[in-house]
């Protein structure tokens, strides 16, 4: 397909275009919270506390009066820092260790790559996680490596089973022919022809993330005060829910309109990718 | 008074004109062949008289069956139609079945779908629709599963379902295209069976002018949406006036011009050659067995000579082909090219490696649709020590693609702004590349439509005579195989059964599996008018 094409073919899918608007939003809210921000997020006041959306407080203000729209958008930047971060990790190590186990389906390092990713896949995510943070302490760099190491084995499966089905076709067996060896074909056929998929993931992943490290945070074992953060946000608004339910409603919609955006995302891209699933949606 | 009676029929998809003015009739007790190349509009005629068009399609004319015109019908009768006065045979048994459901299940539901009949009754029905079809219950019960069985018996499960209940009309788009040449002949002479004792009209859809020529009572020859000729089978292949049927005709009984004689000298020795697999283990703790893919298999290749390799699938053509690349390692026996091993140790050997090049059967496949068309061709100088660069890497490029009639500025374009028969070309200059001294064509025409395909035969032959290539022919199409080897190999279960020179095999084959091969390879009539 022609660039101009794809580009066209992008812009009519609704999922992909509203997910983009909406994850824009908040990638756009964080930037904007390093140069500008309403109010001091670590600036206490306290005579202004719990105050309902107002003019000088868009979304209000929380049991220690800072800005809640101030909050949500650094909070934001930690959000999608840590996913972005987990994302990479589970990338970066998941997609080597699927095209090796894919490389040399059936020996012995095939069967030590997926047992070792069952083994992942077996453990309660958030338990490893607290279990983390316990021996190294609560931070968010912590919360990063903890939901990076659940994504590796996502990655690696999702690696291994297409590049499984790509290993049989012939210009596999053609480069083979011209003597190209496991890694060489792995980079250049097999590697280019699961970017979309690996891309769809990605954006699943990324989503998950923003919900994991806002479940971390909100048992306090993210990044910890006085950074904002959405999950703890919501943690110290479920004492306070019948006296200022703002408290918990906007930082709750930050992370439902940012993990539905990232989602629609992913759904318009593997449409836009698929030619299959376009043409049966026209 | 026909049964299928098809008049002015003209199809359009998404405002596209599929089929412009097609007219053929079926009588009952009749076999009309549909023949054509991809994109004839052979199969669309098919499902159009089935009403089973994609969407957006817009079809005019009239298709009368029984009287009836199934353009004007509803849904709802056409579906009661559908499997009761007409049903279809598909190309691939592989996926026209369930795989969760029995055999008996399968054909019991078109029954029960259709006849308000009890559940014992539809299955004594689908035993006698299966039996009908020569799988007895007491060899075949009705609780075998499709994986169990094998190609050819799979296409007896999806015609005894399309038979079941007695339809006036059958439609066989490719029943047999997808089958060895053994098992085709049986289905042919299957379907052939039951049209005779049944009476009912066949409308039979192929590509393959030999294997409904042997058939077909009536033949329609069709081309870019159109009926270009029809008439009664025999007498149709001596009275073609049509230019295209008369080129069709021509390119399937092609005979390229070959000028190089062999050399006495061999080229590729393969001695004692043993393949064994190792199978999956039963249970945890069983011992995994093996499975013996390559028996003791011996034969040269003289230099400039054309070899050909035939046999049945399964019969471990490509185990071998993948042997002589030196892609897996053999158990025992040797490979040489040159007298050079291509295995030394357990690494191939690269300086024989670069002296010979494969090309593959599917042309869509065979290609990353992601890197252009320079990248894909010039994949195997991988195997050359110093590559050419710059310059003459591009004078390379041009080079092969230029031999394969192809111009150099095609090397910017991706594979997909290809036809099926050009990609096949690219694949020819990507084996030409780096020169090599053997090619291996691993049913590298099968895929291709017959003009097309003897253009690509042409293209062989003449590249053959001027670069002096010697290849191994890799096929199951044994017509193809005599037009263009002087020797041949037939394979069965792994072992060479005979081997010799290809005029003499075919005229006179000495092995019984040899003469099975060649008796159930359909065969065009003979119309050289002495």
């Amino acid at each position: 397909m022609s660039g101009g094409g794809l580009i066209r073919a992008a812009l009519t899918n609704r999922s992909l275009v509203v997910g983009l608007v909406l994850s824009l939003v908040f990638v756009g809210a964080a930037l904007i919270s390093f140069i500008w921000v309403p109010q001091d997020v670590t600036a206490l006041d306290i005579a202004n506390k719990i105050k309902p959306p107002s003019a000088a407080h868009p979304l209000g203000t929380d049991h220690f009066g800072r800005d809640i729209l101030s909050m949500i958008m650094v909070g934001a930047r930690t959000s999608i820092a840590v996913a972005v971060v987990a994302v990479v990790i589970g990338m970066g190590l998941g997609v080597p260790l699927g095209l090796a186990a894919a490389a040399r389906r059936g020996s012995l390092l095939d069967e030590v790559i997926m047992r070792g990713n069952d083994l992942v896949f077996a453990f309660p995510s958030l338990l490893i996680a607290i279990m983390i943070t316990a021996v190294f302490g609560p931070s968010a760099l912590n919360a990063i490596i903890a939901i990076g190491i659940f994504n590796i084995p996502v990655f690696a499966r999702l690696t291994r089973g297409a590049a499984l089905s790509l290993w049989t076709r012939d210009y596999v067996l053609a480069a083979r022919v011209a003597g190209k060896g496991a890694v060489r074909i792995s980079a250049e056929h097999i590697l280019p022809n699961v970017t979309n998929l690996l891309i769809v993931q990605g954006t699943i992943q990324f989503s998950l993330g923003i919900l994991a490290e806002a479940a971390l945070s909100y048992v306090g074992l993210g990044a910890q005060p006085p950074i904002p953060s959405w999950g703890r946000m919501l943690a110290d608004s479920q004492t306070m829910i019948s006296l200022a339910p703002h408290m918990a409603i906007f930082p709750g919609l930050a992370i439902l309109l940012t993990v539905l955006g990232l989602n629609l995302m992913g759904d318009g891209l593997r449409d836009l990718f698929d030619p299959r699933i376009r043409r049966d949606r026209r | 008074m026909s049964l299928l009676r098809i008049e002015g029929l003209s199809l359009a998809i998404h405002d596209y004109a599929i089929l412009h003015d097609v007219s053929l009739t079926v009588a009952p007790g009749q076999i009309v062949g549909v023949i054509g190349e991809s994109g004839s509009g052979k199969s669309m005629t098919a499902l159009t008289v089935m009403q089973l068009l994609p969407e957006g399609a817009q079809a005019t004319g009239r298709v009368m069956l029984d009287g009836q015109d199934v353009l004007q019908l509803s849904e709802a009768d056409l579906c009661g139609m559908r499997g009761r006065v007409m049903g279809m045979v598909f190309q691939e048994p592989m996926t026209a079945l369930n795989p969760i459901q029995t055999i008996g299940d399968q054909v019991a539901e078109t029954i029960l779908v259709h006849d308000r009949v009890s559940r014992a009754e539809a299955r004594e029905r689908a035993r006698q629709a299966l039996a009908r079809v020569e799988l007895p219950e007491d060899r075949f019960p009705l609780t075998r599963y499709p994986h169990e069985l094998s190609g050819g018996q799979r296409q007896r499960v999806v015609i005894a379902m399309a038979i079941a209940l007695r339809p006036r009309l059958l439609i066989a788009d490719e029943p047999t295209t997808a089958l060895d040449v053994t098992t085709q002949a049986q289905i042919l002479k299957l379907l052939k069976r039951l049209v005779q004792e049944d009476g009912m009209g066949l409308l039979m859809i192929s590509h393959d002018l030999a294997v409904v020529a042997d058939m077909a009572d009536q033949l329609v020859i069709m081309r870019h949406g159109r009926v270009v000729e029809s008439g009664p089978s025999p007498d149709l292949f001596h009275r073609m006036q049509h230019p295209y049927s008369k080129a069709l005709l021509a390119a399937s009984t092609h005979q390229p011009d070959r000028a190089a004689q062999p050399q006495e000298v061999p080229l590729l020795e393969v001695r004692g050659v043993i393949r064994d697999y190792v199978t999956a283990r039963k249970g945890i703790w069983g011992k995994p067995g093996t499975f013996r893919a390559v028996d003791d298999v011996s034969f040269r290749i003289r230099r400039g000579e054309s070899l050909g390799l035939v046999g049945e699938s399964g019969c471990g053509k490509s185990t071998l082909t993948r042997a002589i690349l030196g892609l897996e390692e053999v158990q025992a026996g040797e490979i040489l090219l040159d007298s050079q091993p291509v295995f030394t140790g357990h690494k191939p050997n690269r300086a024989v490696r670069r002296r010979m090049q494969v090309v593959f059967q599917d042309p869509y496949g065979s290609f990353n649709p992601r890197h252009r068309v320079e990248r894909l061709i010039t994949e195997p100088f991988h195997l050359l020590n110093a590559p050419p660069q710059g310059a003459a890497r591009d004078a390379a490029i041009a080079e092969a693609l230029e031999s394969v009639g192809l111009t150099a500025d095609d090397r910017h374009k991706y594979i997909h702004e290809f036809s099926g028969g050009q990609r096949q070309r690219i694949a020819i200059a990507r084996a030409l590349i780096i020169k090599p001294d053997l090619i291996i064509l691993d049913e590298a025409v099968s895929a291709l439509d017959v003009s097309i395909r003897a253009q690509i035969l042409d293209l062989l032959a003449d590249l053959g005579d001027r670069l002096g290539l010697t290849y191994l022919f890799i096929s199951h199409d044994l017509s193809v195989v005599r037009q263009v080897t002087d020797r041949v190999l037939v394979m069965q279960a792994g072992r060479i059964v005979e081997q010799g020179e290809t005029a003499e095999i075919f005229d006179a084959p000495a092995h019984p599996y040899t003469k099975q091969l060649l008796s159930a390879t359909p065969r065009l009539p003979d119309i050289t008018d002495a």
